[in-house]
């Protein structure tokens, strides 16, 4: 893990209050894996002392890599505001990342809402190792949808959920995981990133069906790099640090409110 | 010339004044990516307790105008795994280690004392004064002068370190308790542990901290942290370690000035993790600049 300065190359507001930057920084760019995170210094405004934790959204080459964020607060806000050019103050690569690998047959990733950020990365890397994927991504309608670019076309391996039904399967996206288990069967492995309903629901059908199932999870967090514990979240072995242990836990381990 | 920043604190040496405040800076491992820790003046640990402790329940944070409260609740593996791992890597670089500890009862602080004093990595205690004593309904034995001063004697007897009392800013009046801790045997203070705060979620109506309550740190409170080493640097003659809030080397100027010797840096760490080893550098530049030969030349020296 590195502090670095992060220049912006470009913004993109990708749908209605989601962003997407792109940031110049070769020393988190060339190291970064899918499901790791980089906290971001969000203003020079000294108002906010604490930096917010993004996960990585796309390595497009060794020097450059994206995030896609949801503003819902001061932080965000702030950074959407952010001009083409100037430099952030940035720590990582930060948290441990997806585990994938090449003896898993067929893997399910399953986002909700924003939580497709870390799991687009994750696509990219399974598609460049020829590693065989679906996809479930569930939001609240057909105007919600967060439009992403992968390098190869695996449209036909995307399915949607909509609370409304306005895009593909009409109900949650647990609920389309259920579905999806009825039409195809287990998958070796889920890997699910979204909101802590979303989560908790995947992990429960996760273990009554016995698949491995592994969870970005989020918590506050001061400073990122495991030396606070302001992050932790309930284990089965205590208390674990969200950016140092995780963000990335198996969903078996997870003790939930 | 070189301006001499060297000072010395209850006996311990250092090699410039700029300390990690306790809690905020882990056991230094963590930081070991962005600074080189031999650099810095002292490292003080986590608060260590005698048993493992596992903390309070998320969200143990919330941040605040210009600052952030927390409730961790002292989440350490305990004193005996302390030693084998914390202390292990923290004996390879050449800075003092400061333990911080902690404890419910009178007798736990001497346990972790007496244990630690076996070490010679460890240079010296700060006692985390702010802790709930069990033996007495929970209040904090910073909040009363008579806990403080026995919590002090006591430990006082049980270890030949150098011994710091680390203030708590929530009491009627922190002089008597500094005065108290020093008769009892206090080589040095340490002043502001966090200022009891709370933060309510207007969506939900709850509290933001699983805890209800945490303490404030930051820059919002450096101002009342300024004004309580000026007060109690009056009426003391044992060294202040000054903290709360300190962000640049120009709020750590201000601490000197109301009287501290050393000061320590914690949620600044978190905006800026290679912060510490910039204000040592700022310092000695504005030293050089100000034609001052010795930091100690500024202690004390703001003018009423
Ligand atoms: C490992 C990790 C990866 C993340 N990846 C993404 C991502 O790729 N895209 C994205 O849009 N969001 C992501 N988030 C959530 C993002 O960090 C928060 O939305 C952001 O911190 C909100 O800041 P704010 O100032 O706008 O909101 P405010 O509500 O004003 O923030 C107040 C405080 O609460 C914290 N906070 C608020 N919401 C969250 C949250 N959900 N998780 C953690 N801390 C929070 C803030 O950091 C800040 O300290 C991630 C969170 C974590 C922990
Ligand atoms: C996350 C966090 C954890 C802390 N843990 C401890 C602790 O274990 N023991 C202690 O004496 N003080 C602890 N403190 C208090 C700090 O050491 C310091 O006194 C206080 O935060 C004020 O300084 P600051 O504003 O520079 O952070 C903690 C503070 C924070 C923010
Ligand atoms: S944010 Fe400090 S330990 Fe995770």
């Amino acid at each position: 893990m590195v502090h670095t300065k992060a220049k912006v190359l470009s913004k993109e507001e990708v749908v209605d209050n989601i962003f997407k930057l792109r940031f110049f920084c070769p020393e988190i760019a060339s190291s970064v894996a899918p499901g790791q995170f980089v906290h971001v210094e969000c203003g020079k405004d000294k108002s906010f002392i604490l930096r917010r934790p993004f996960s990585v959204h796309r390595q497009i080459n060794k020097d450059v890599f994206e995030i896609l964020f949801q503003v819902v607060g001061k932080g965000t806000s702030s950074l959407a505001e952010m001009e083409i050019g100037c430099r952030l103050s940035v720590i990582g690569p930060l948290g441990n990342g997806f585990e994938v690998s090449n003896d898993c047959k067929s893997n399910l990733l399953i986002a909700g809402g924003i939580g497709v950020a870390p799991l687009v990365f994750l696509a990219e890397k399974l598609l460049s190792a020829e590693i065989d994927f679906d996809m479930l991504i569930g939001c609240i309608n057909c105007k919600k949808v967060i439009p992403f670019e992968l390098q190869n076309n695996i449209r036909d391996r995307v399915y949607y959920a909509t609370d409304d039904g306005s895009l593909g399967f009409e109900g949650t996206t647990a609920d389309l995981l259920l579905e999806y288990l009825r039409q195809n069967g287990k998958p070796s492995k889920i890997f699910a990133c979204g909101p802590e309903p979303m989560l908790k629901r995947v992990a429960l059908i996760a273990g009554q069906n016995e698949i491995s199932c592994f969870l970005s999870l989020e918590e506050r967090m001061a400073c990122g790099v495991g030396a606070c514990l302001s992050c932790v979240c309930k284990t089965k072995s205590g208390y674990k640090r969200v950016c140092a242990d995780g963000p990335i836990f198996n969903a078996s381990d997870i003790i939930w409110d | 010339m070189k301006p001499n920043l060297e000072v010395e604190i209850a006996g311990i040496k250092l090699k410039n004044p700029v300390m990690t405040a306790s809690g905020t800076f882990g056991s230094g491992f963590e930081y070991s990516n962005f600074v080189d820790l031999s650099r810095l003046g002292a490292i003080v640990t986590k608060g260590v307790t005698l048993k493992e402790q596992s903390g309070n329940p998320p969200p143990r944070i919330h941040e605040t105008a210009c600052g952030m409260l927390n409730s961790i609740g002292l989440q350490n593996k305990g004193v005996e795994n302390f030693i084998t791992e914390d202390l292990k890597f923290l004996g390879k670089f050449d800075t003092p280690v400061i333990v911080n500890v902690a404890g419910r009862t009178v007798e736990e602080y001497v346990k972790v004392a007496e244990k630690l004093s076996e070490h010679d990595a460890v240079k010296g205690l700060e006692l985390n004064i702010s802790c709930p004593n069990v033996k007495a309904g929970g209040l904090a034995f910073g909040s009363d002068v008579e806990f403080a001063i026995k919590l002090t004697s006591t430990v006082r007897k049980a270890t030949k370190l150098p011994l710091i009392v680390k203030l708590s800013p929530n009491v009627g009046n922190i002089e008597e308790i500094a005065r108290g801790v020093e008769n009892a045997g206090a080589d040095a203070v340490s002043l502001i542990n966090t200022l009891l705060g709370m933060a309510i979620d207007i969506e939900s109506f709850e509290p933001q901290l699983a805890n209800i309550v945490g303490g404030l740190s930051g820059p919002a409170i450096k101002p009342v942290a300024v004004e309580m080493i000026w007060r109690v640097s009056n009426v003391i003659n044992i060294p202040i370690i000054g903290m709360g809030g300190i962000a640049n080397y120009r709020d750590a100027i201000e601490f000197f000035l109301a009287g501290a010797s050393a000061i320590a840096i914690g949620t600044a760490n978190f905006t800026n993790p290679e912060i510490t080893i910039k204000v040592v550098e700022k310092l000695e530049e504005f030293l050089k600049i100000k034609g001052i030969k010795n930091i100690l030349d500024i202690v004390g020296q703001v003018k009423i």
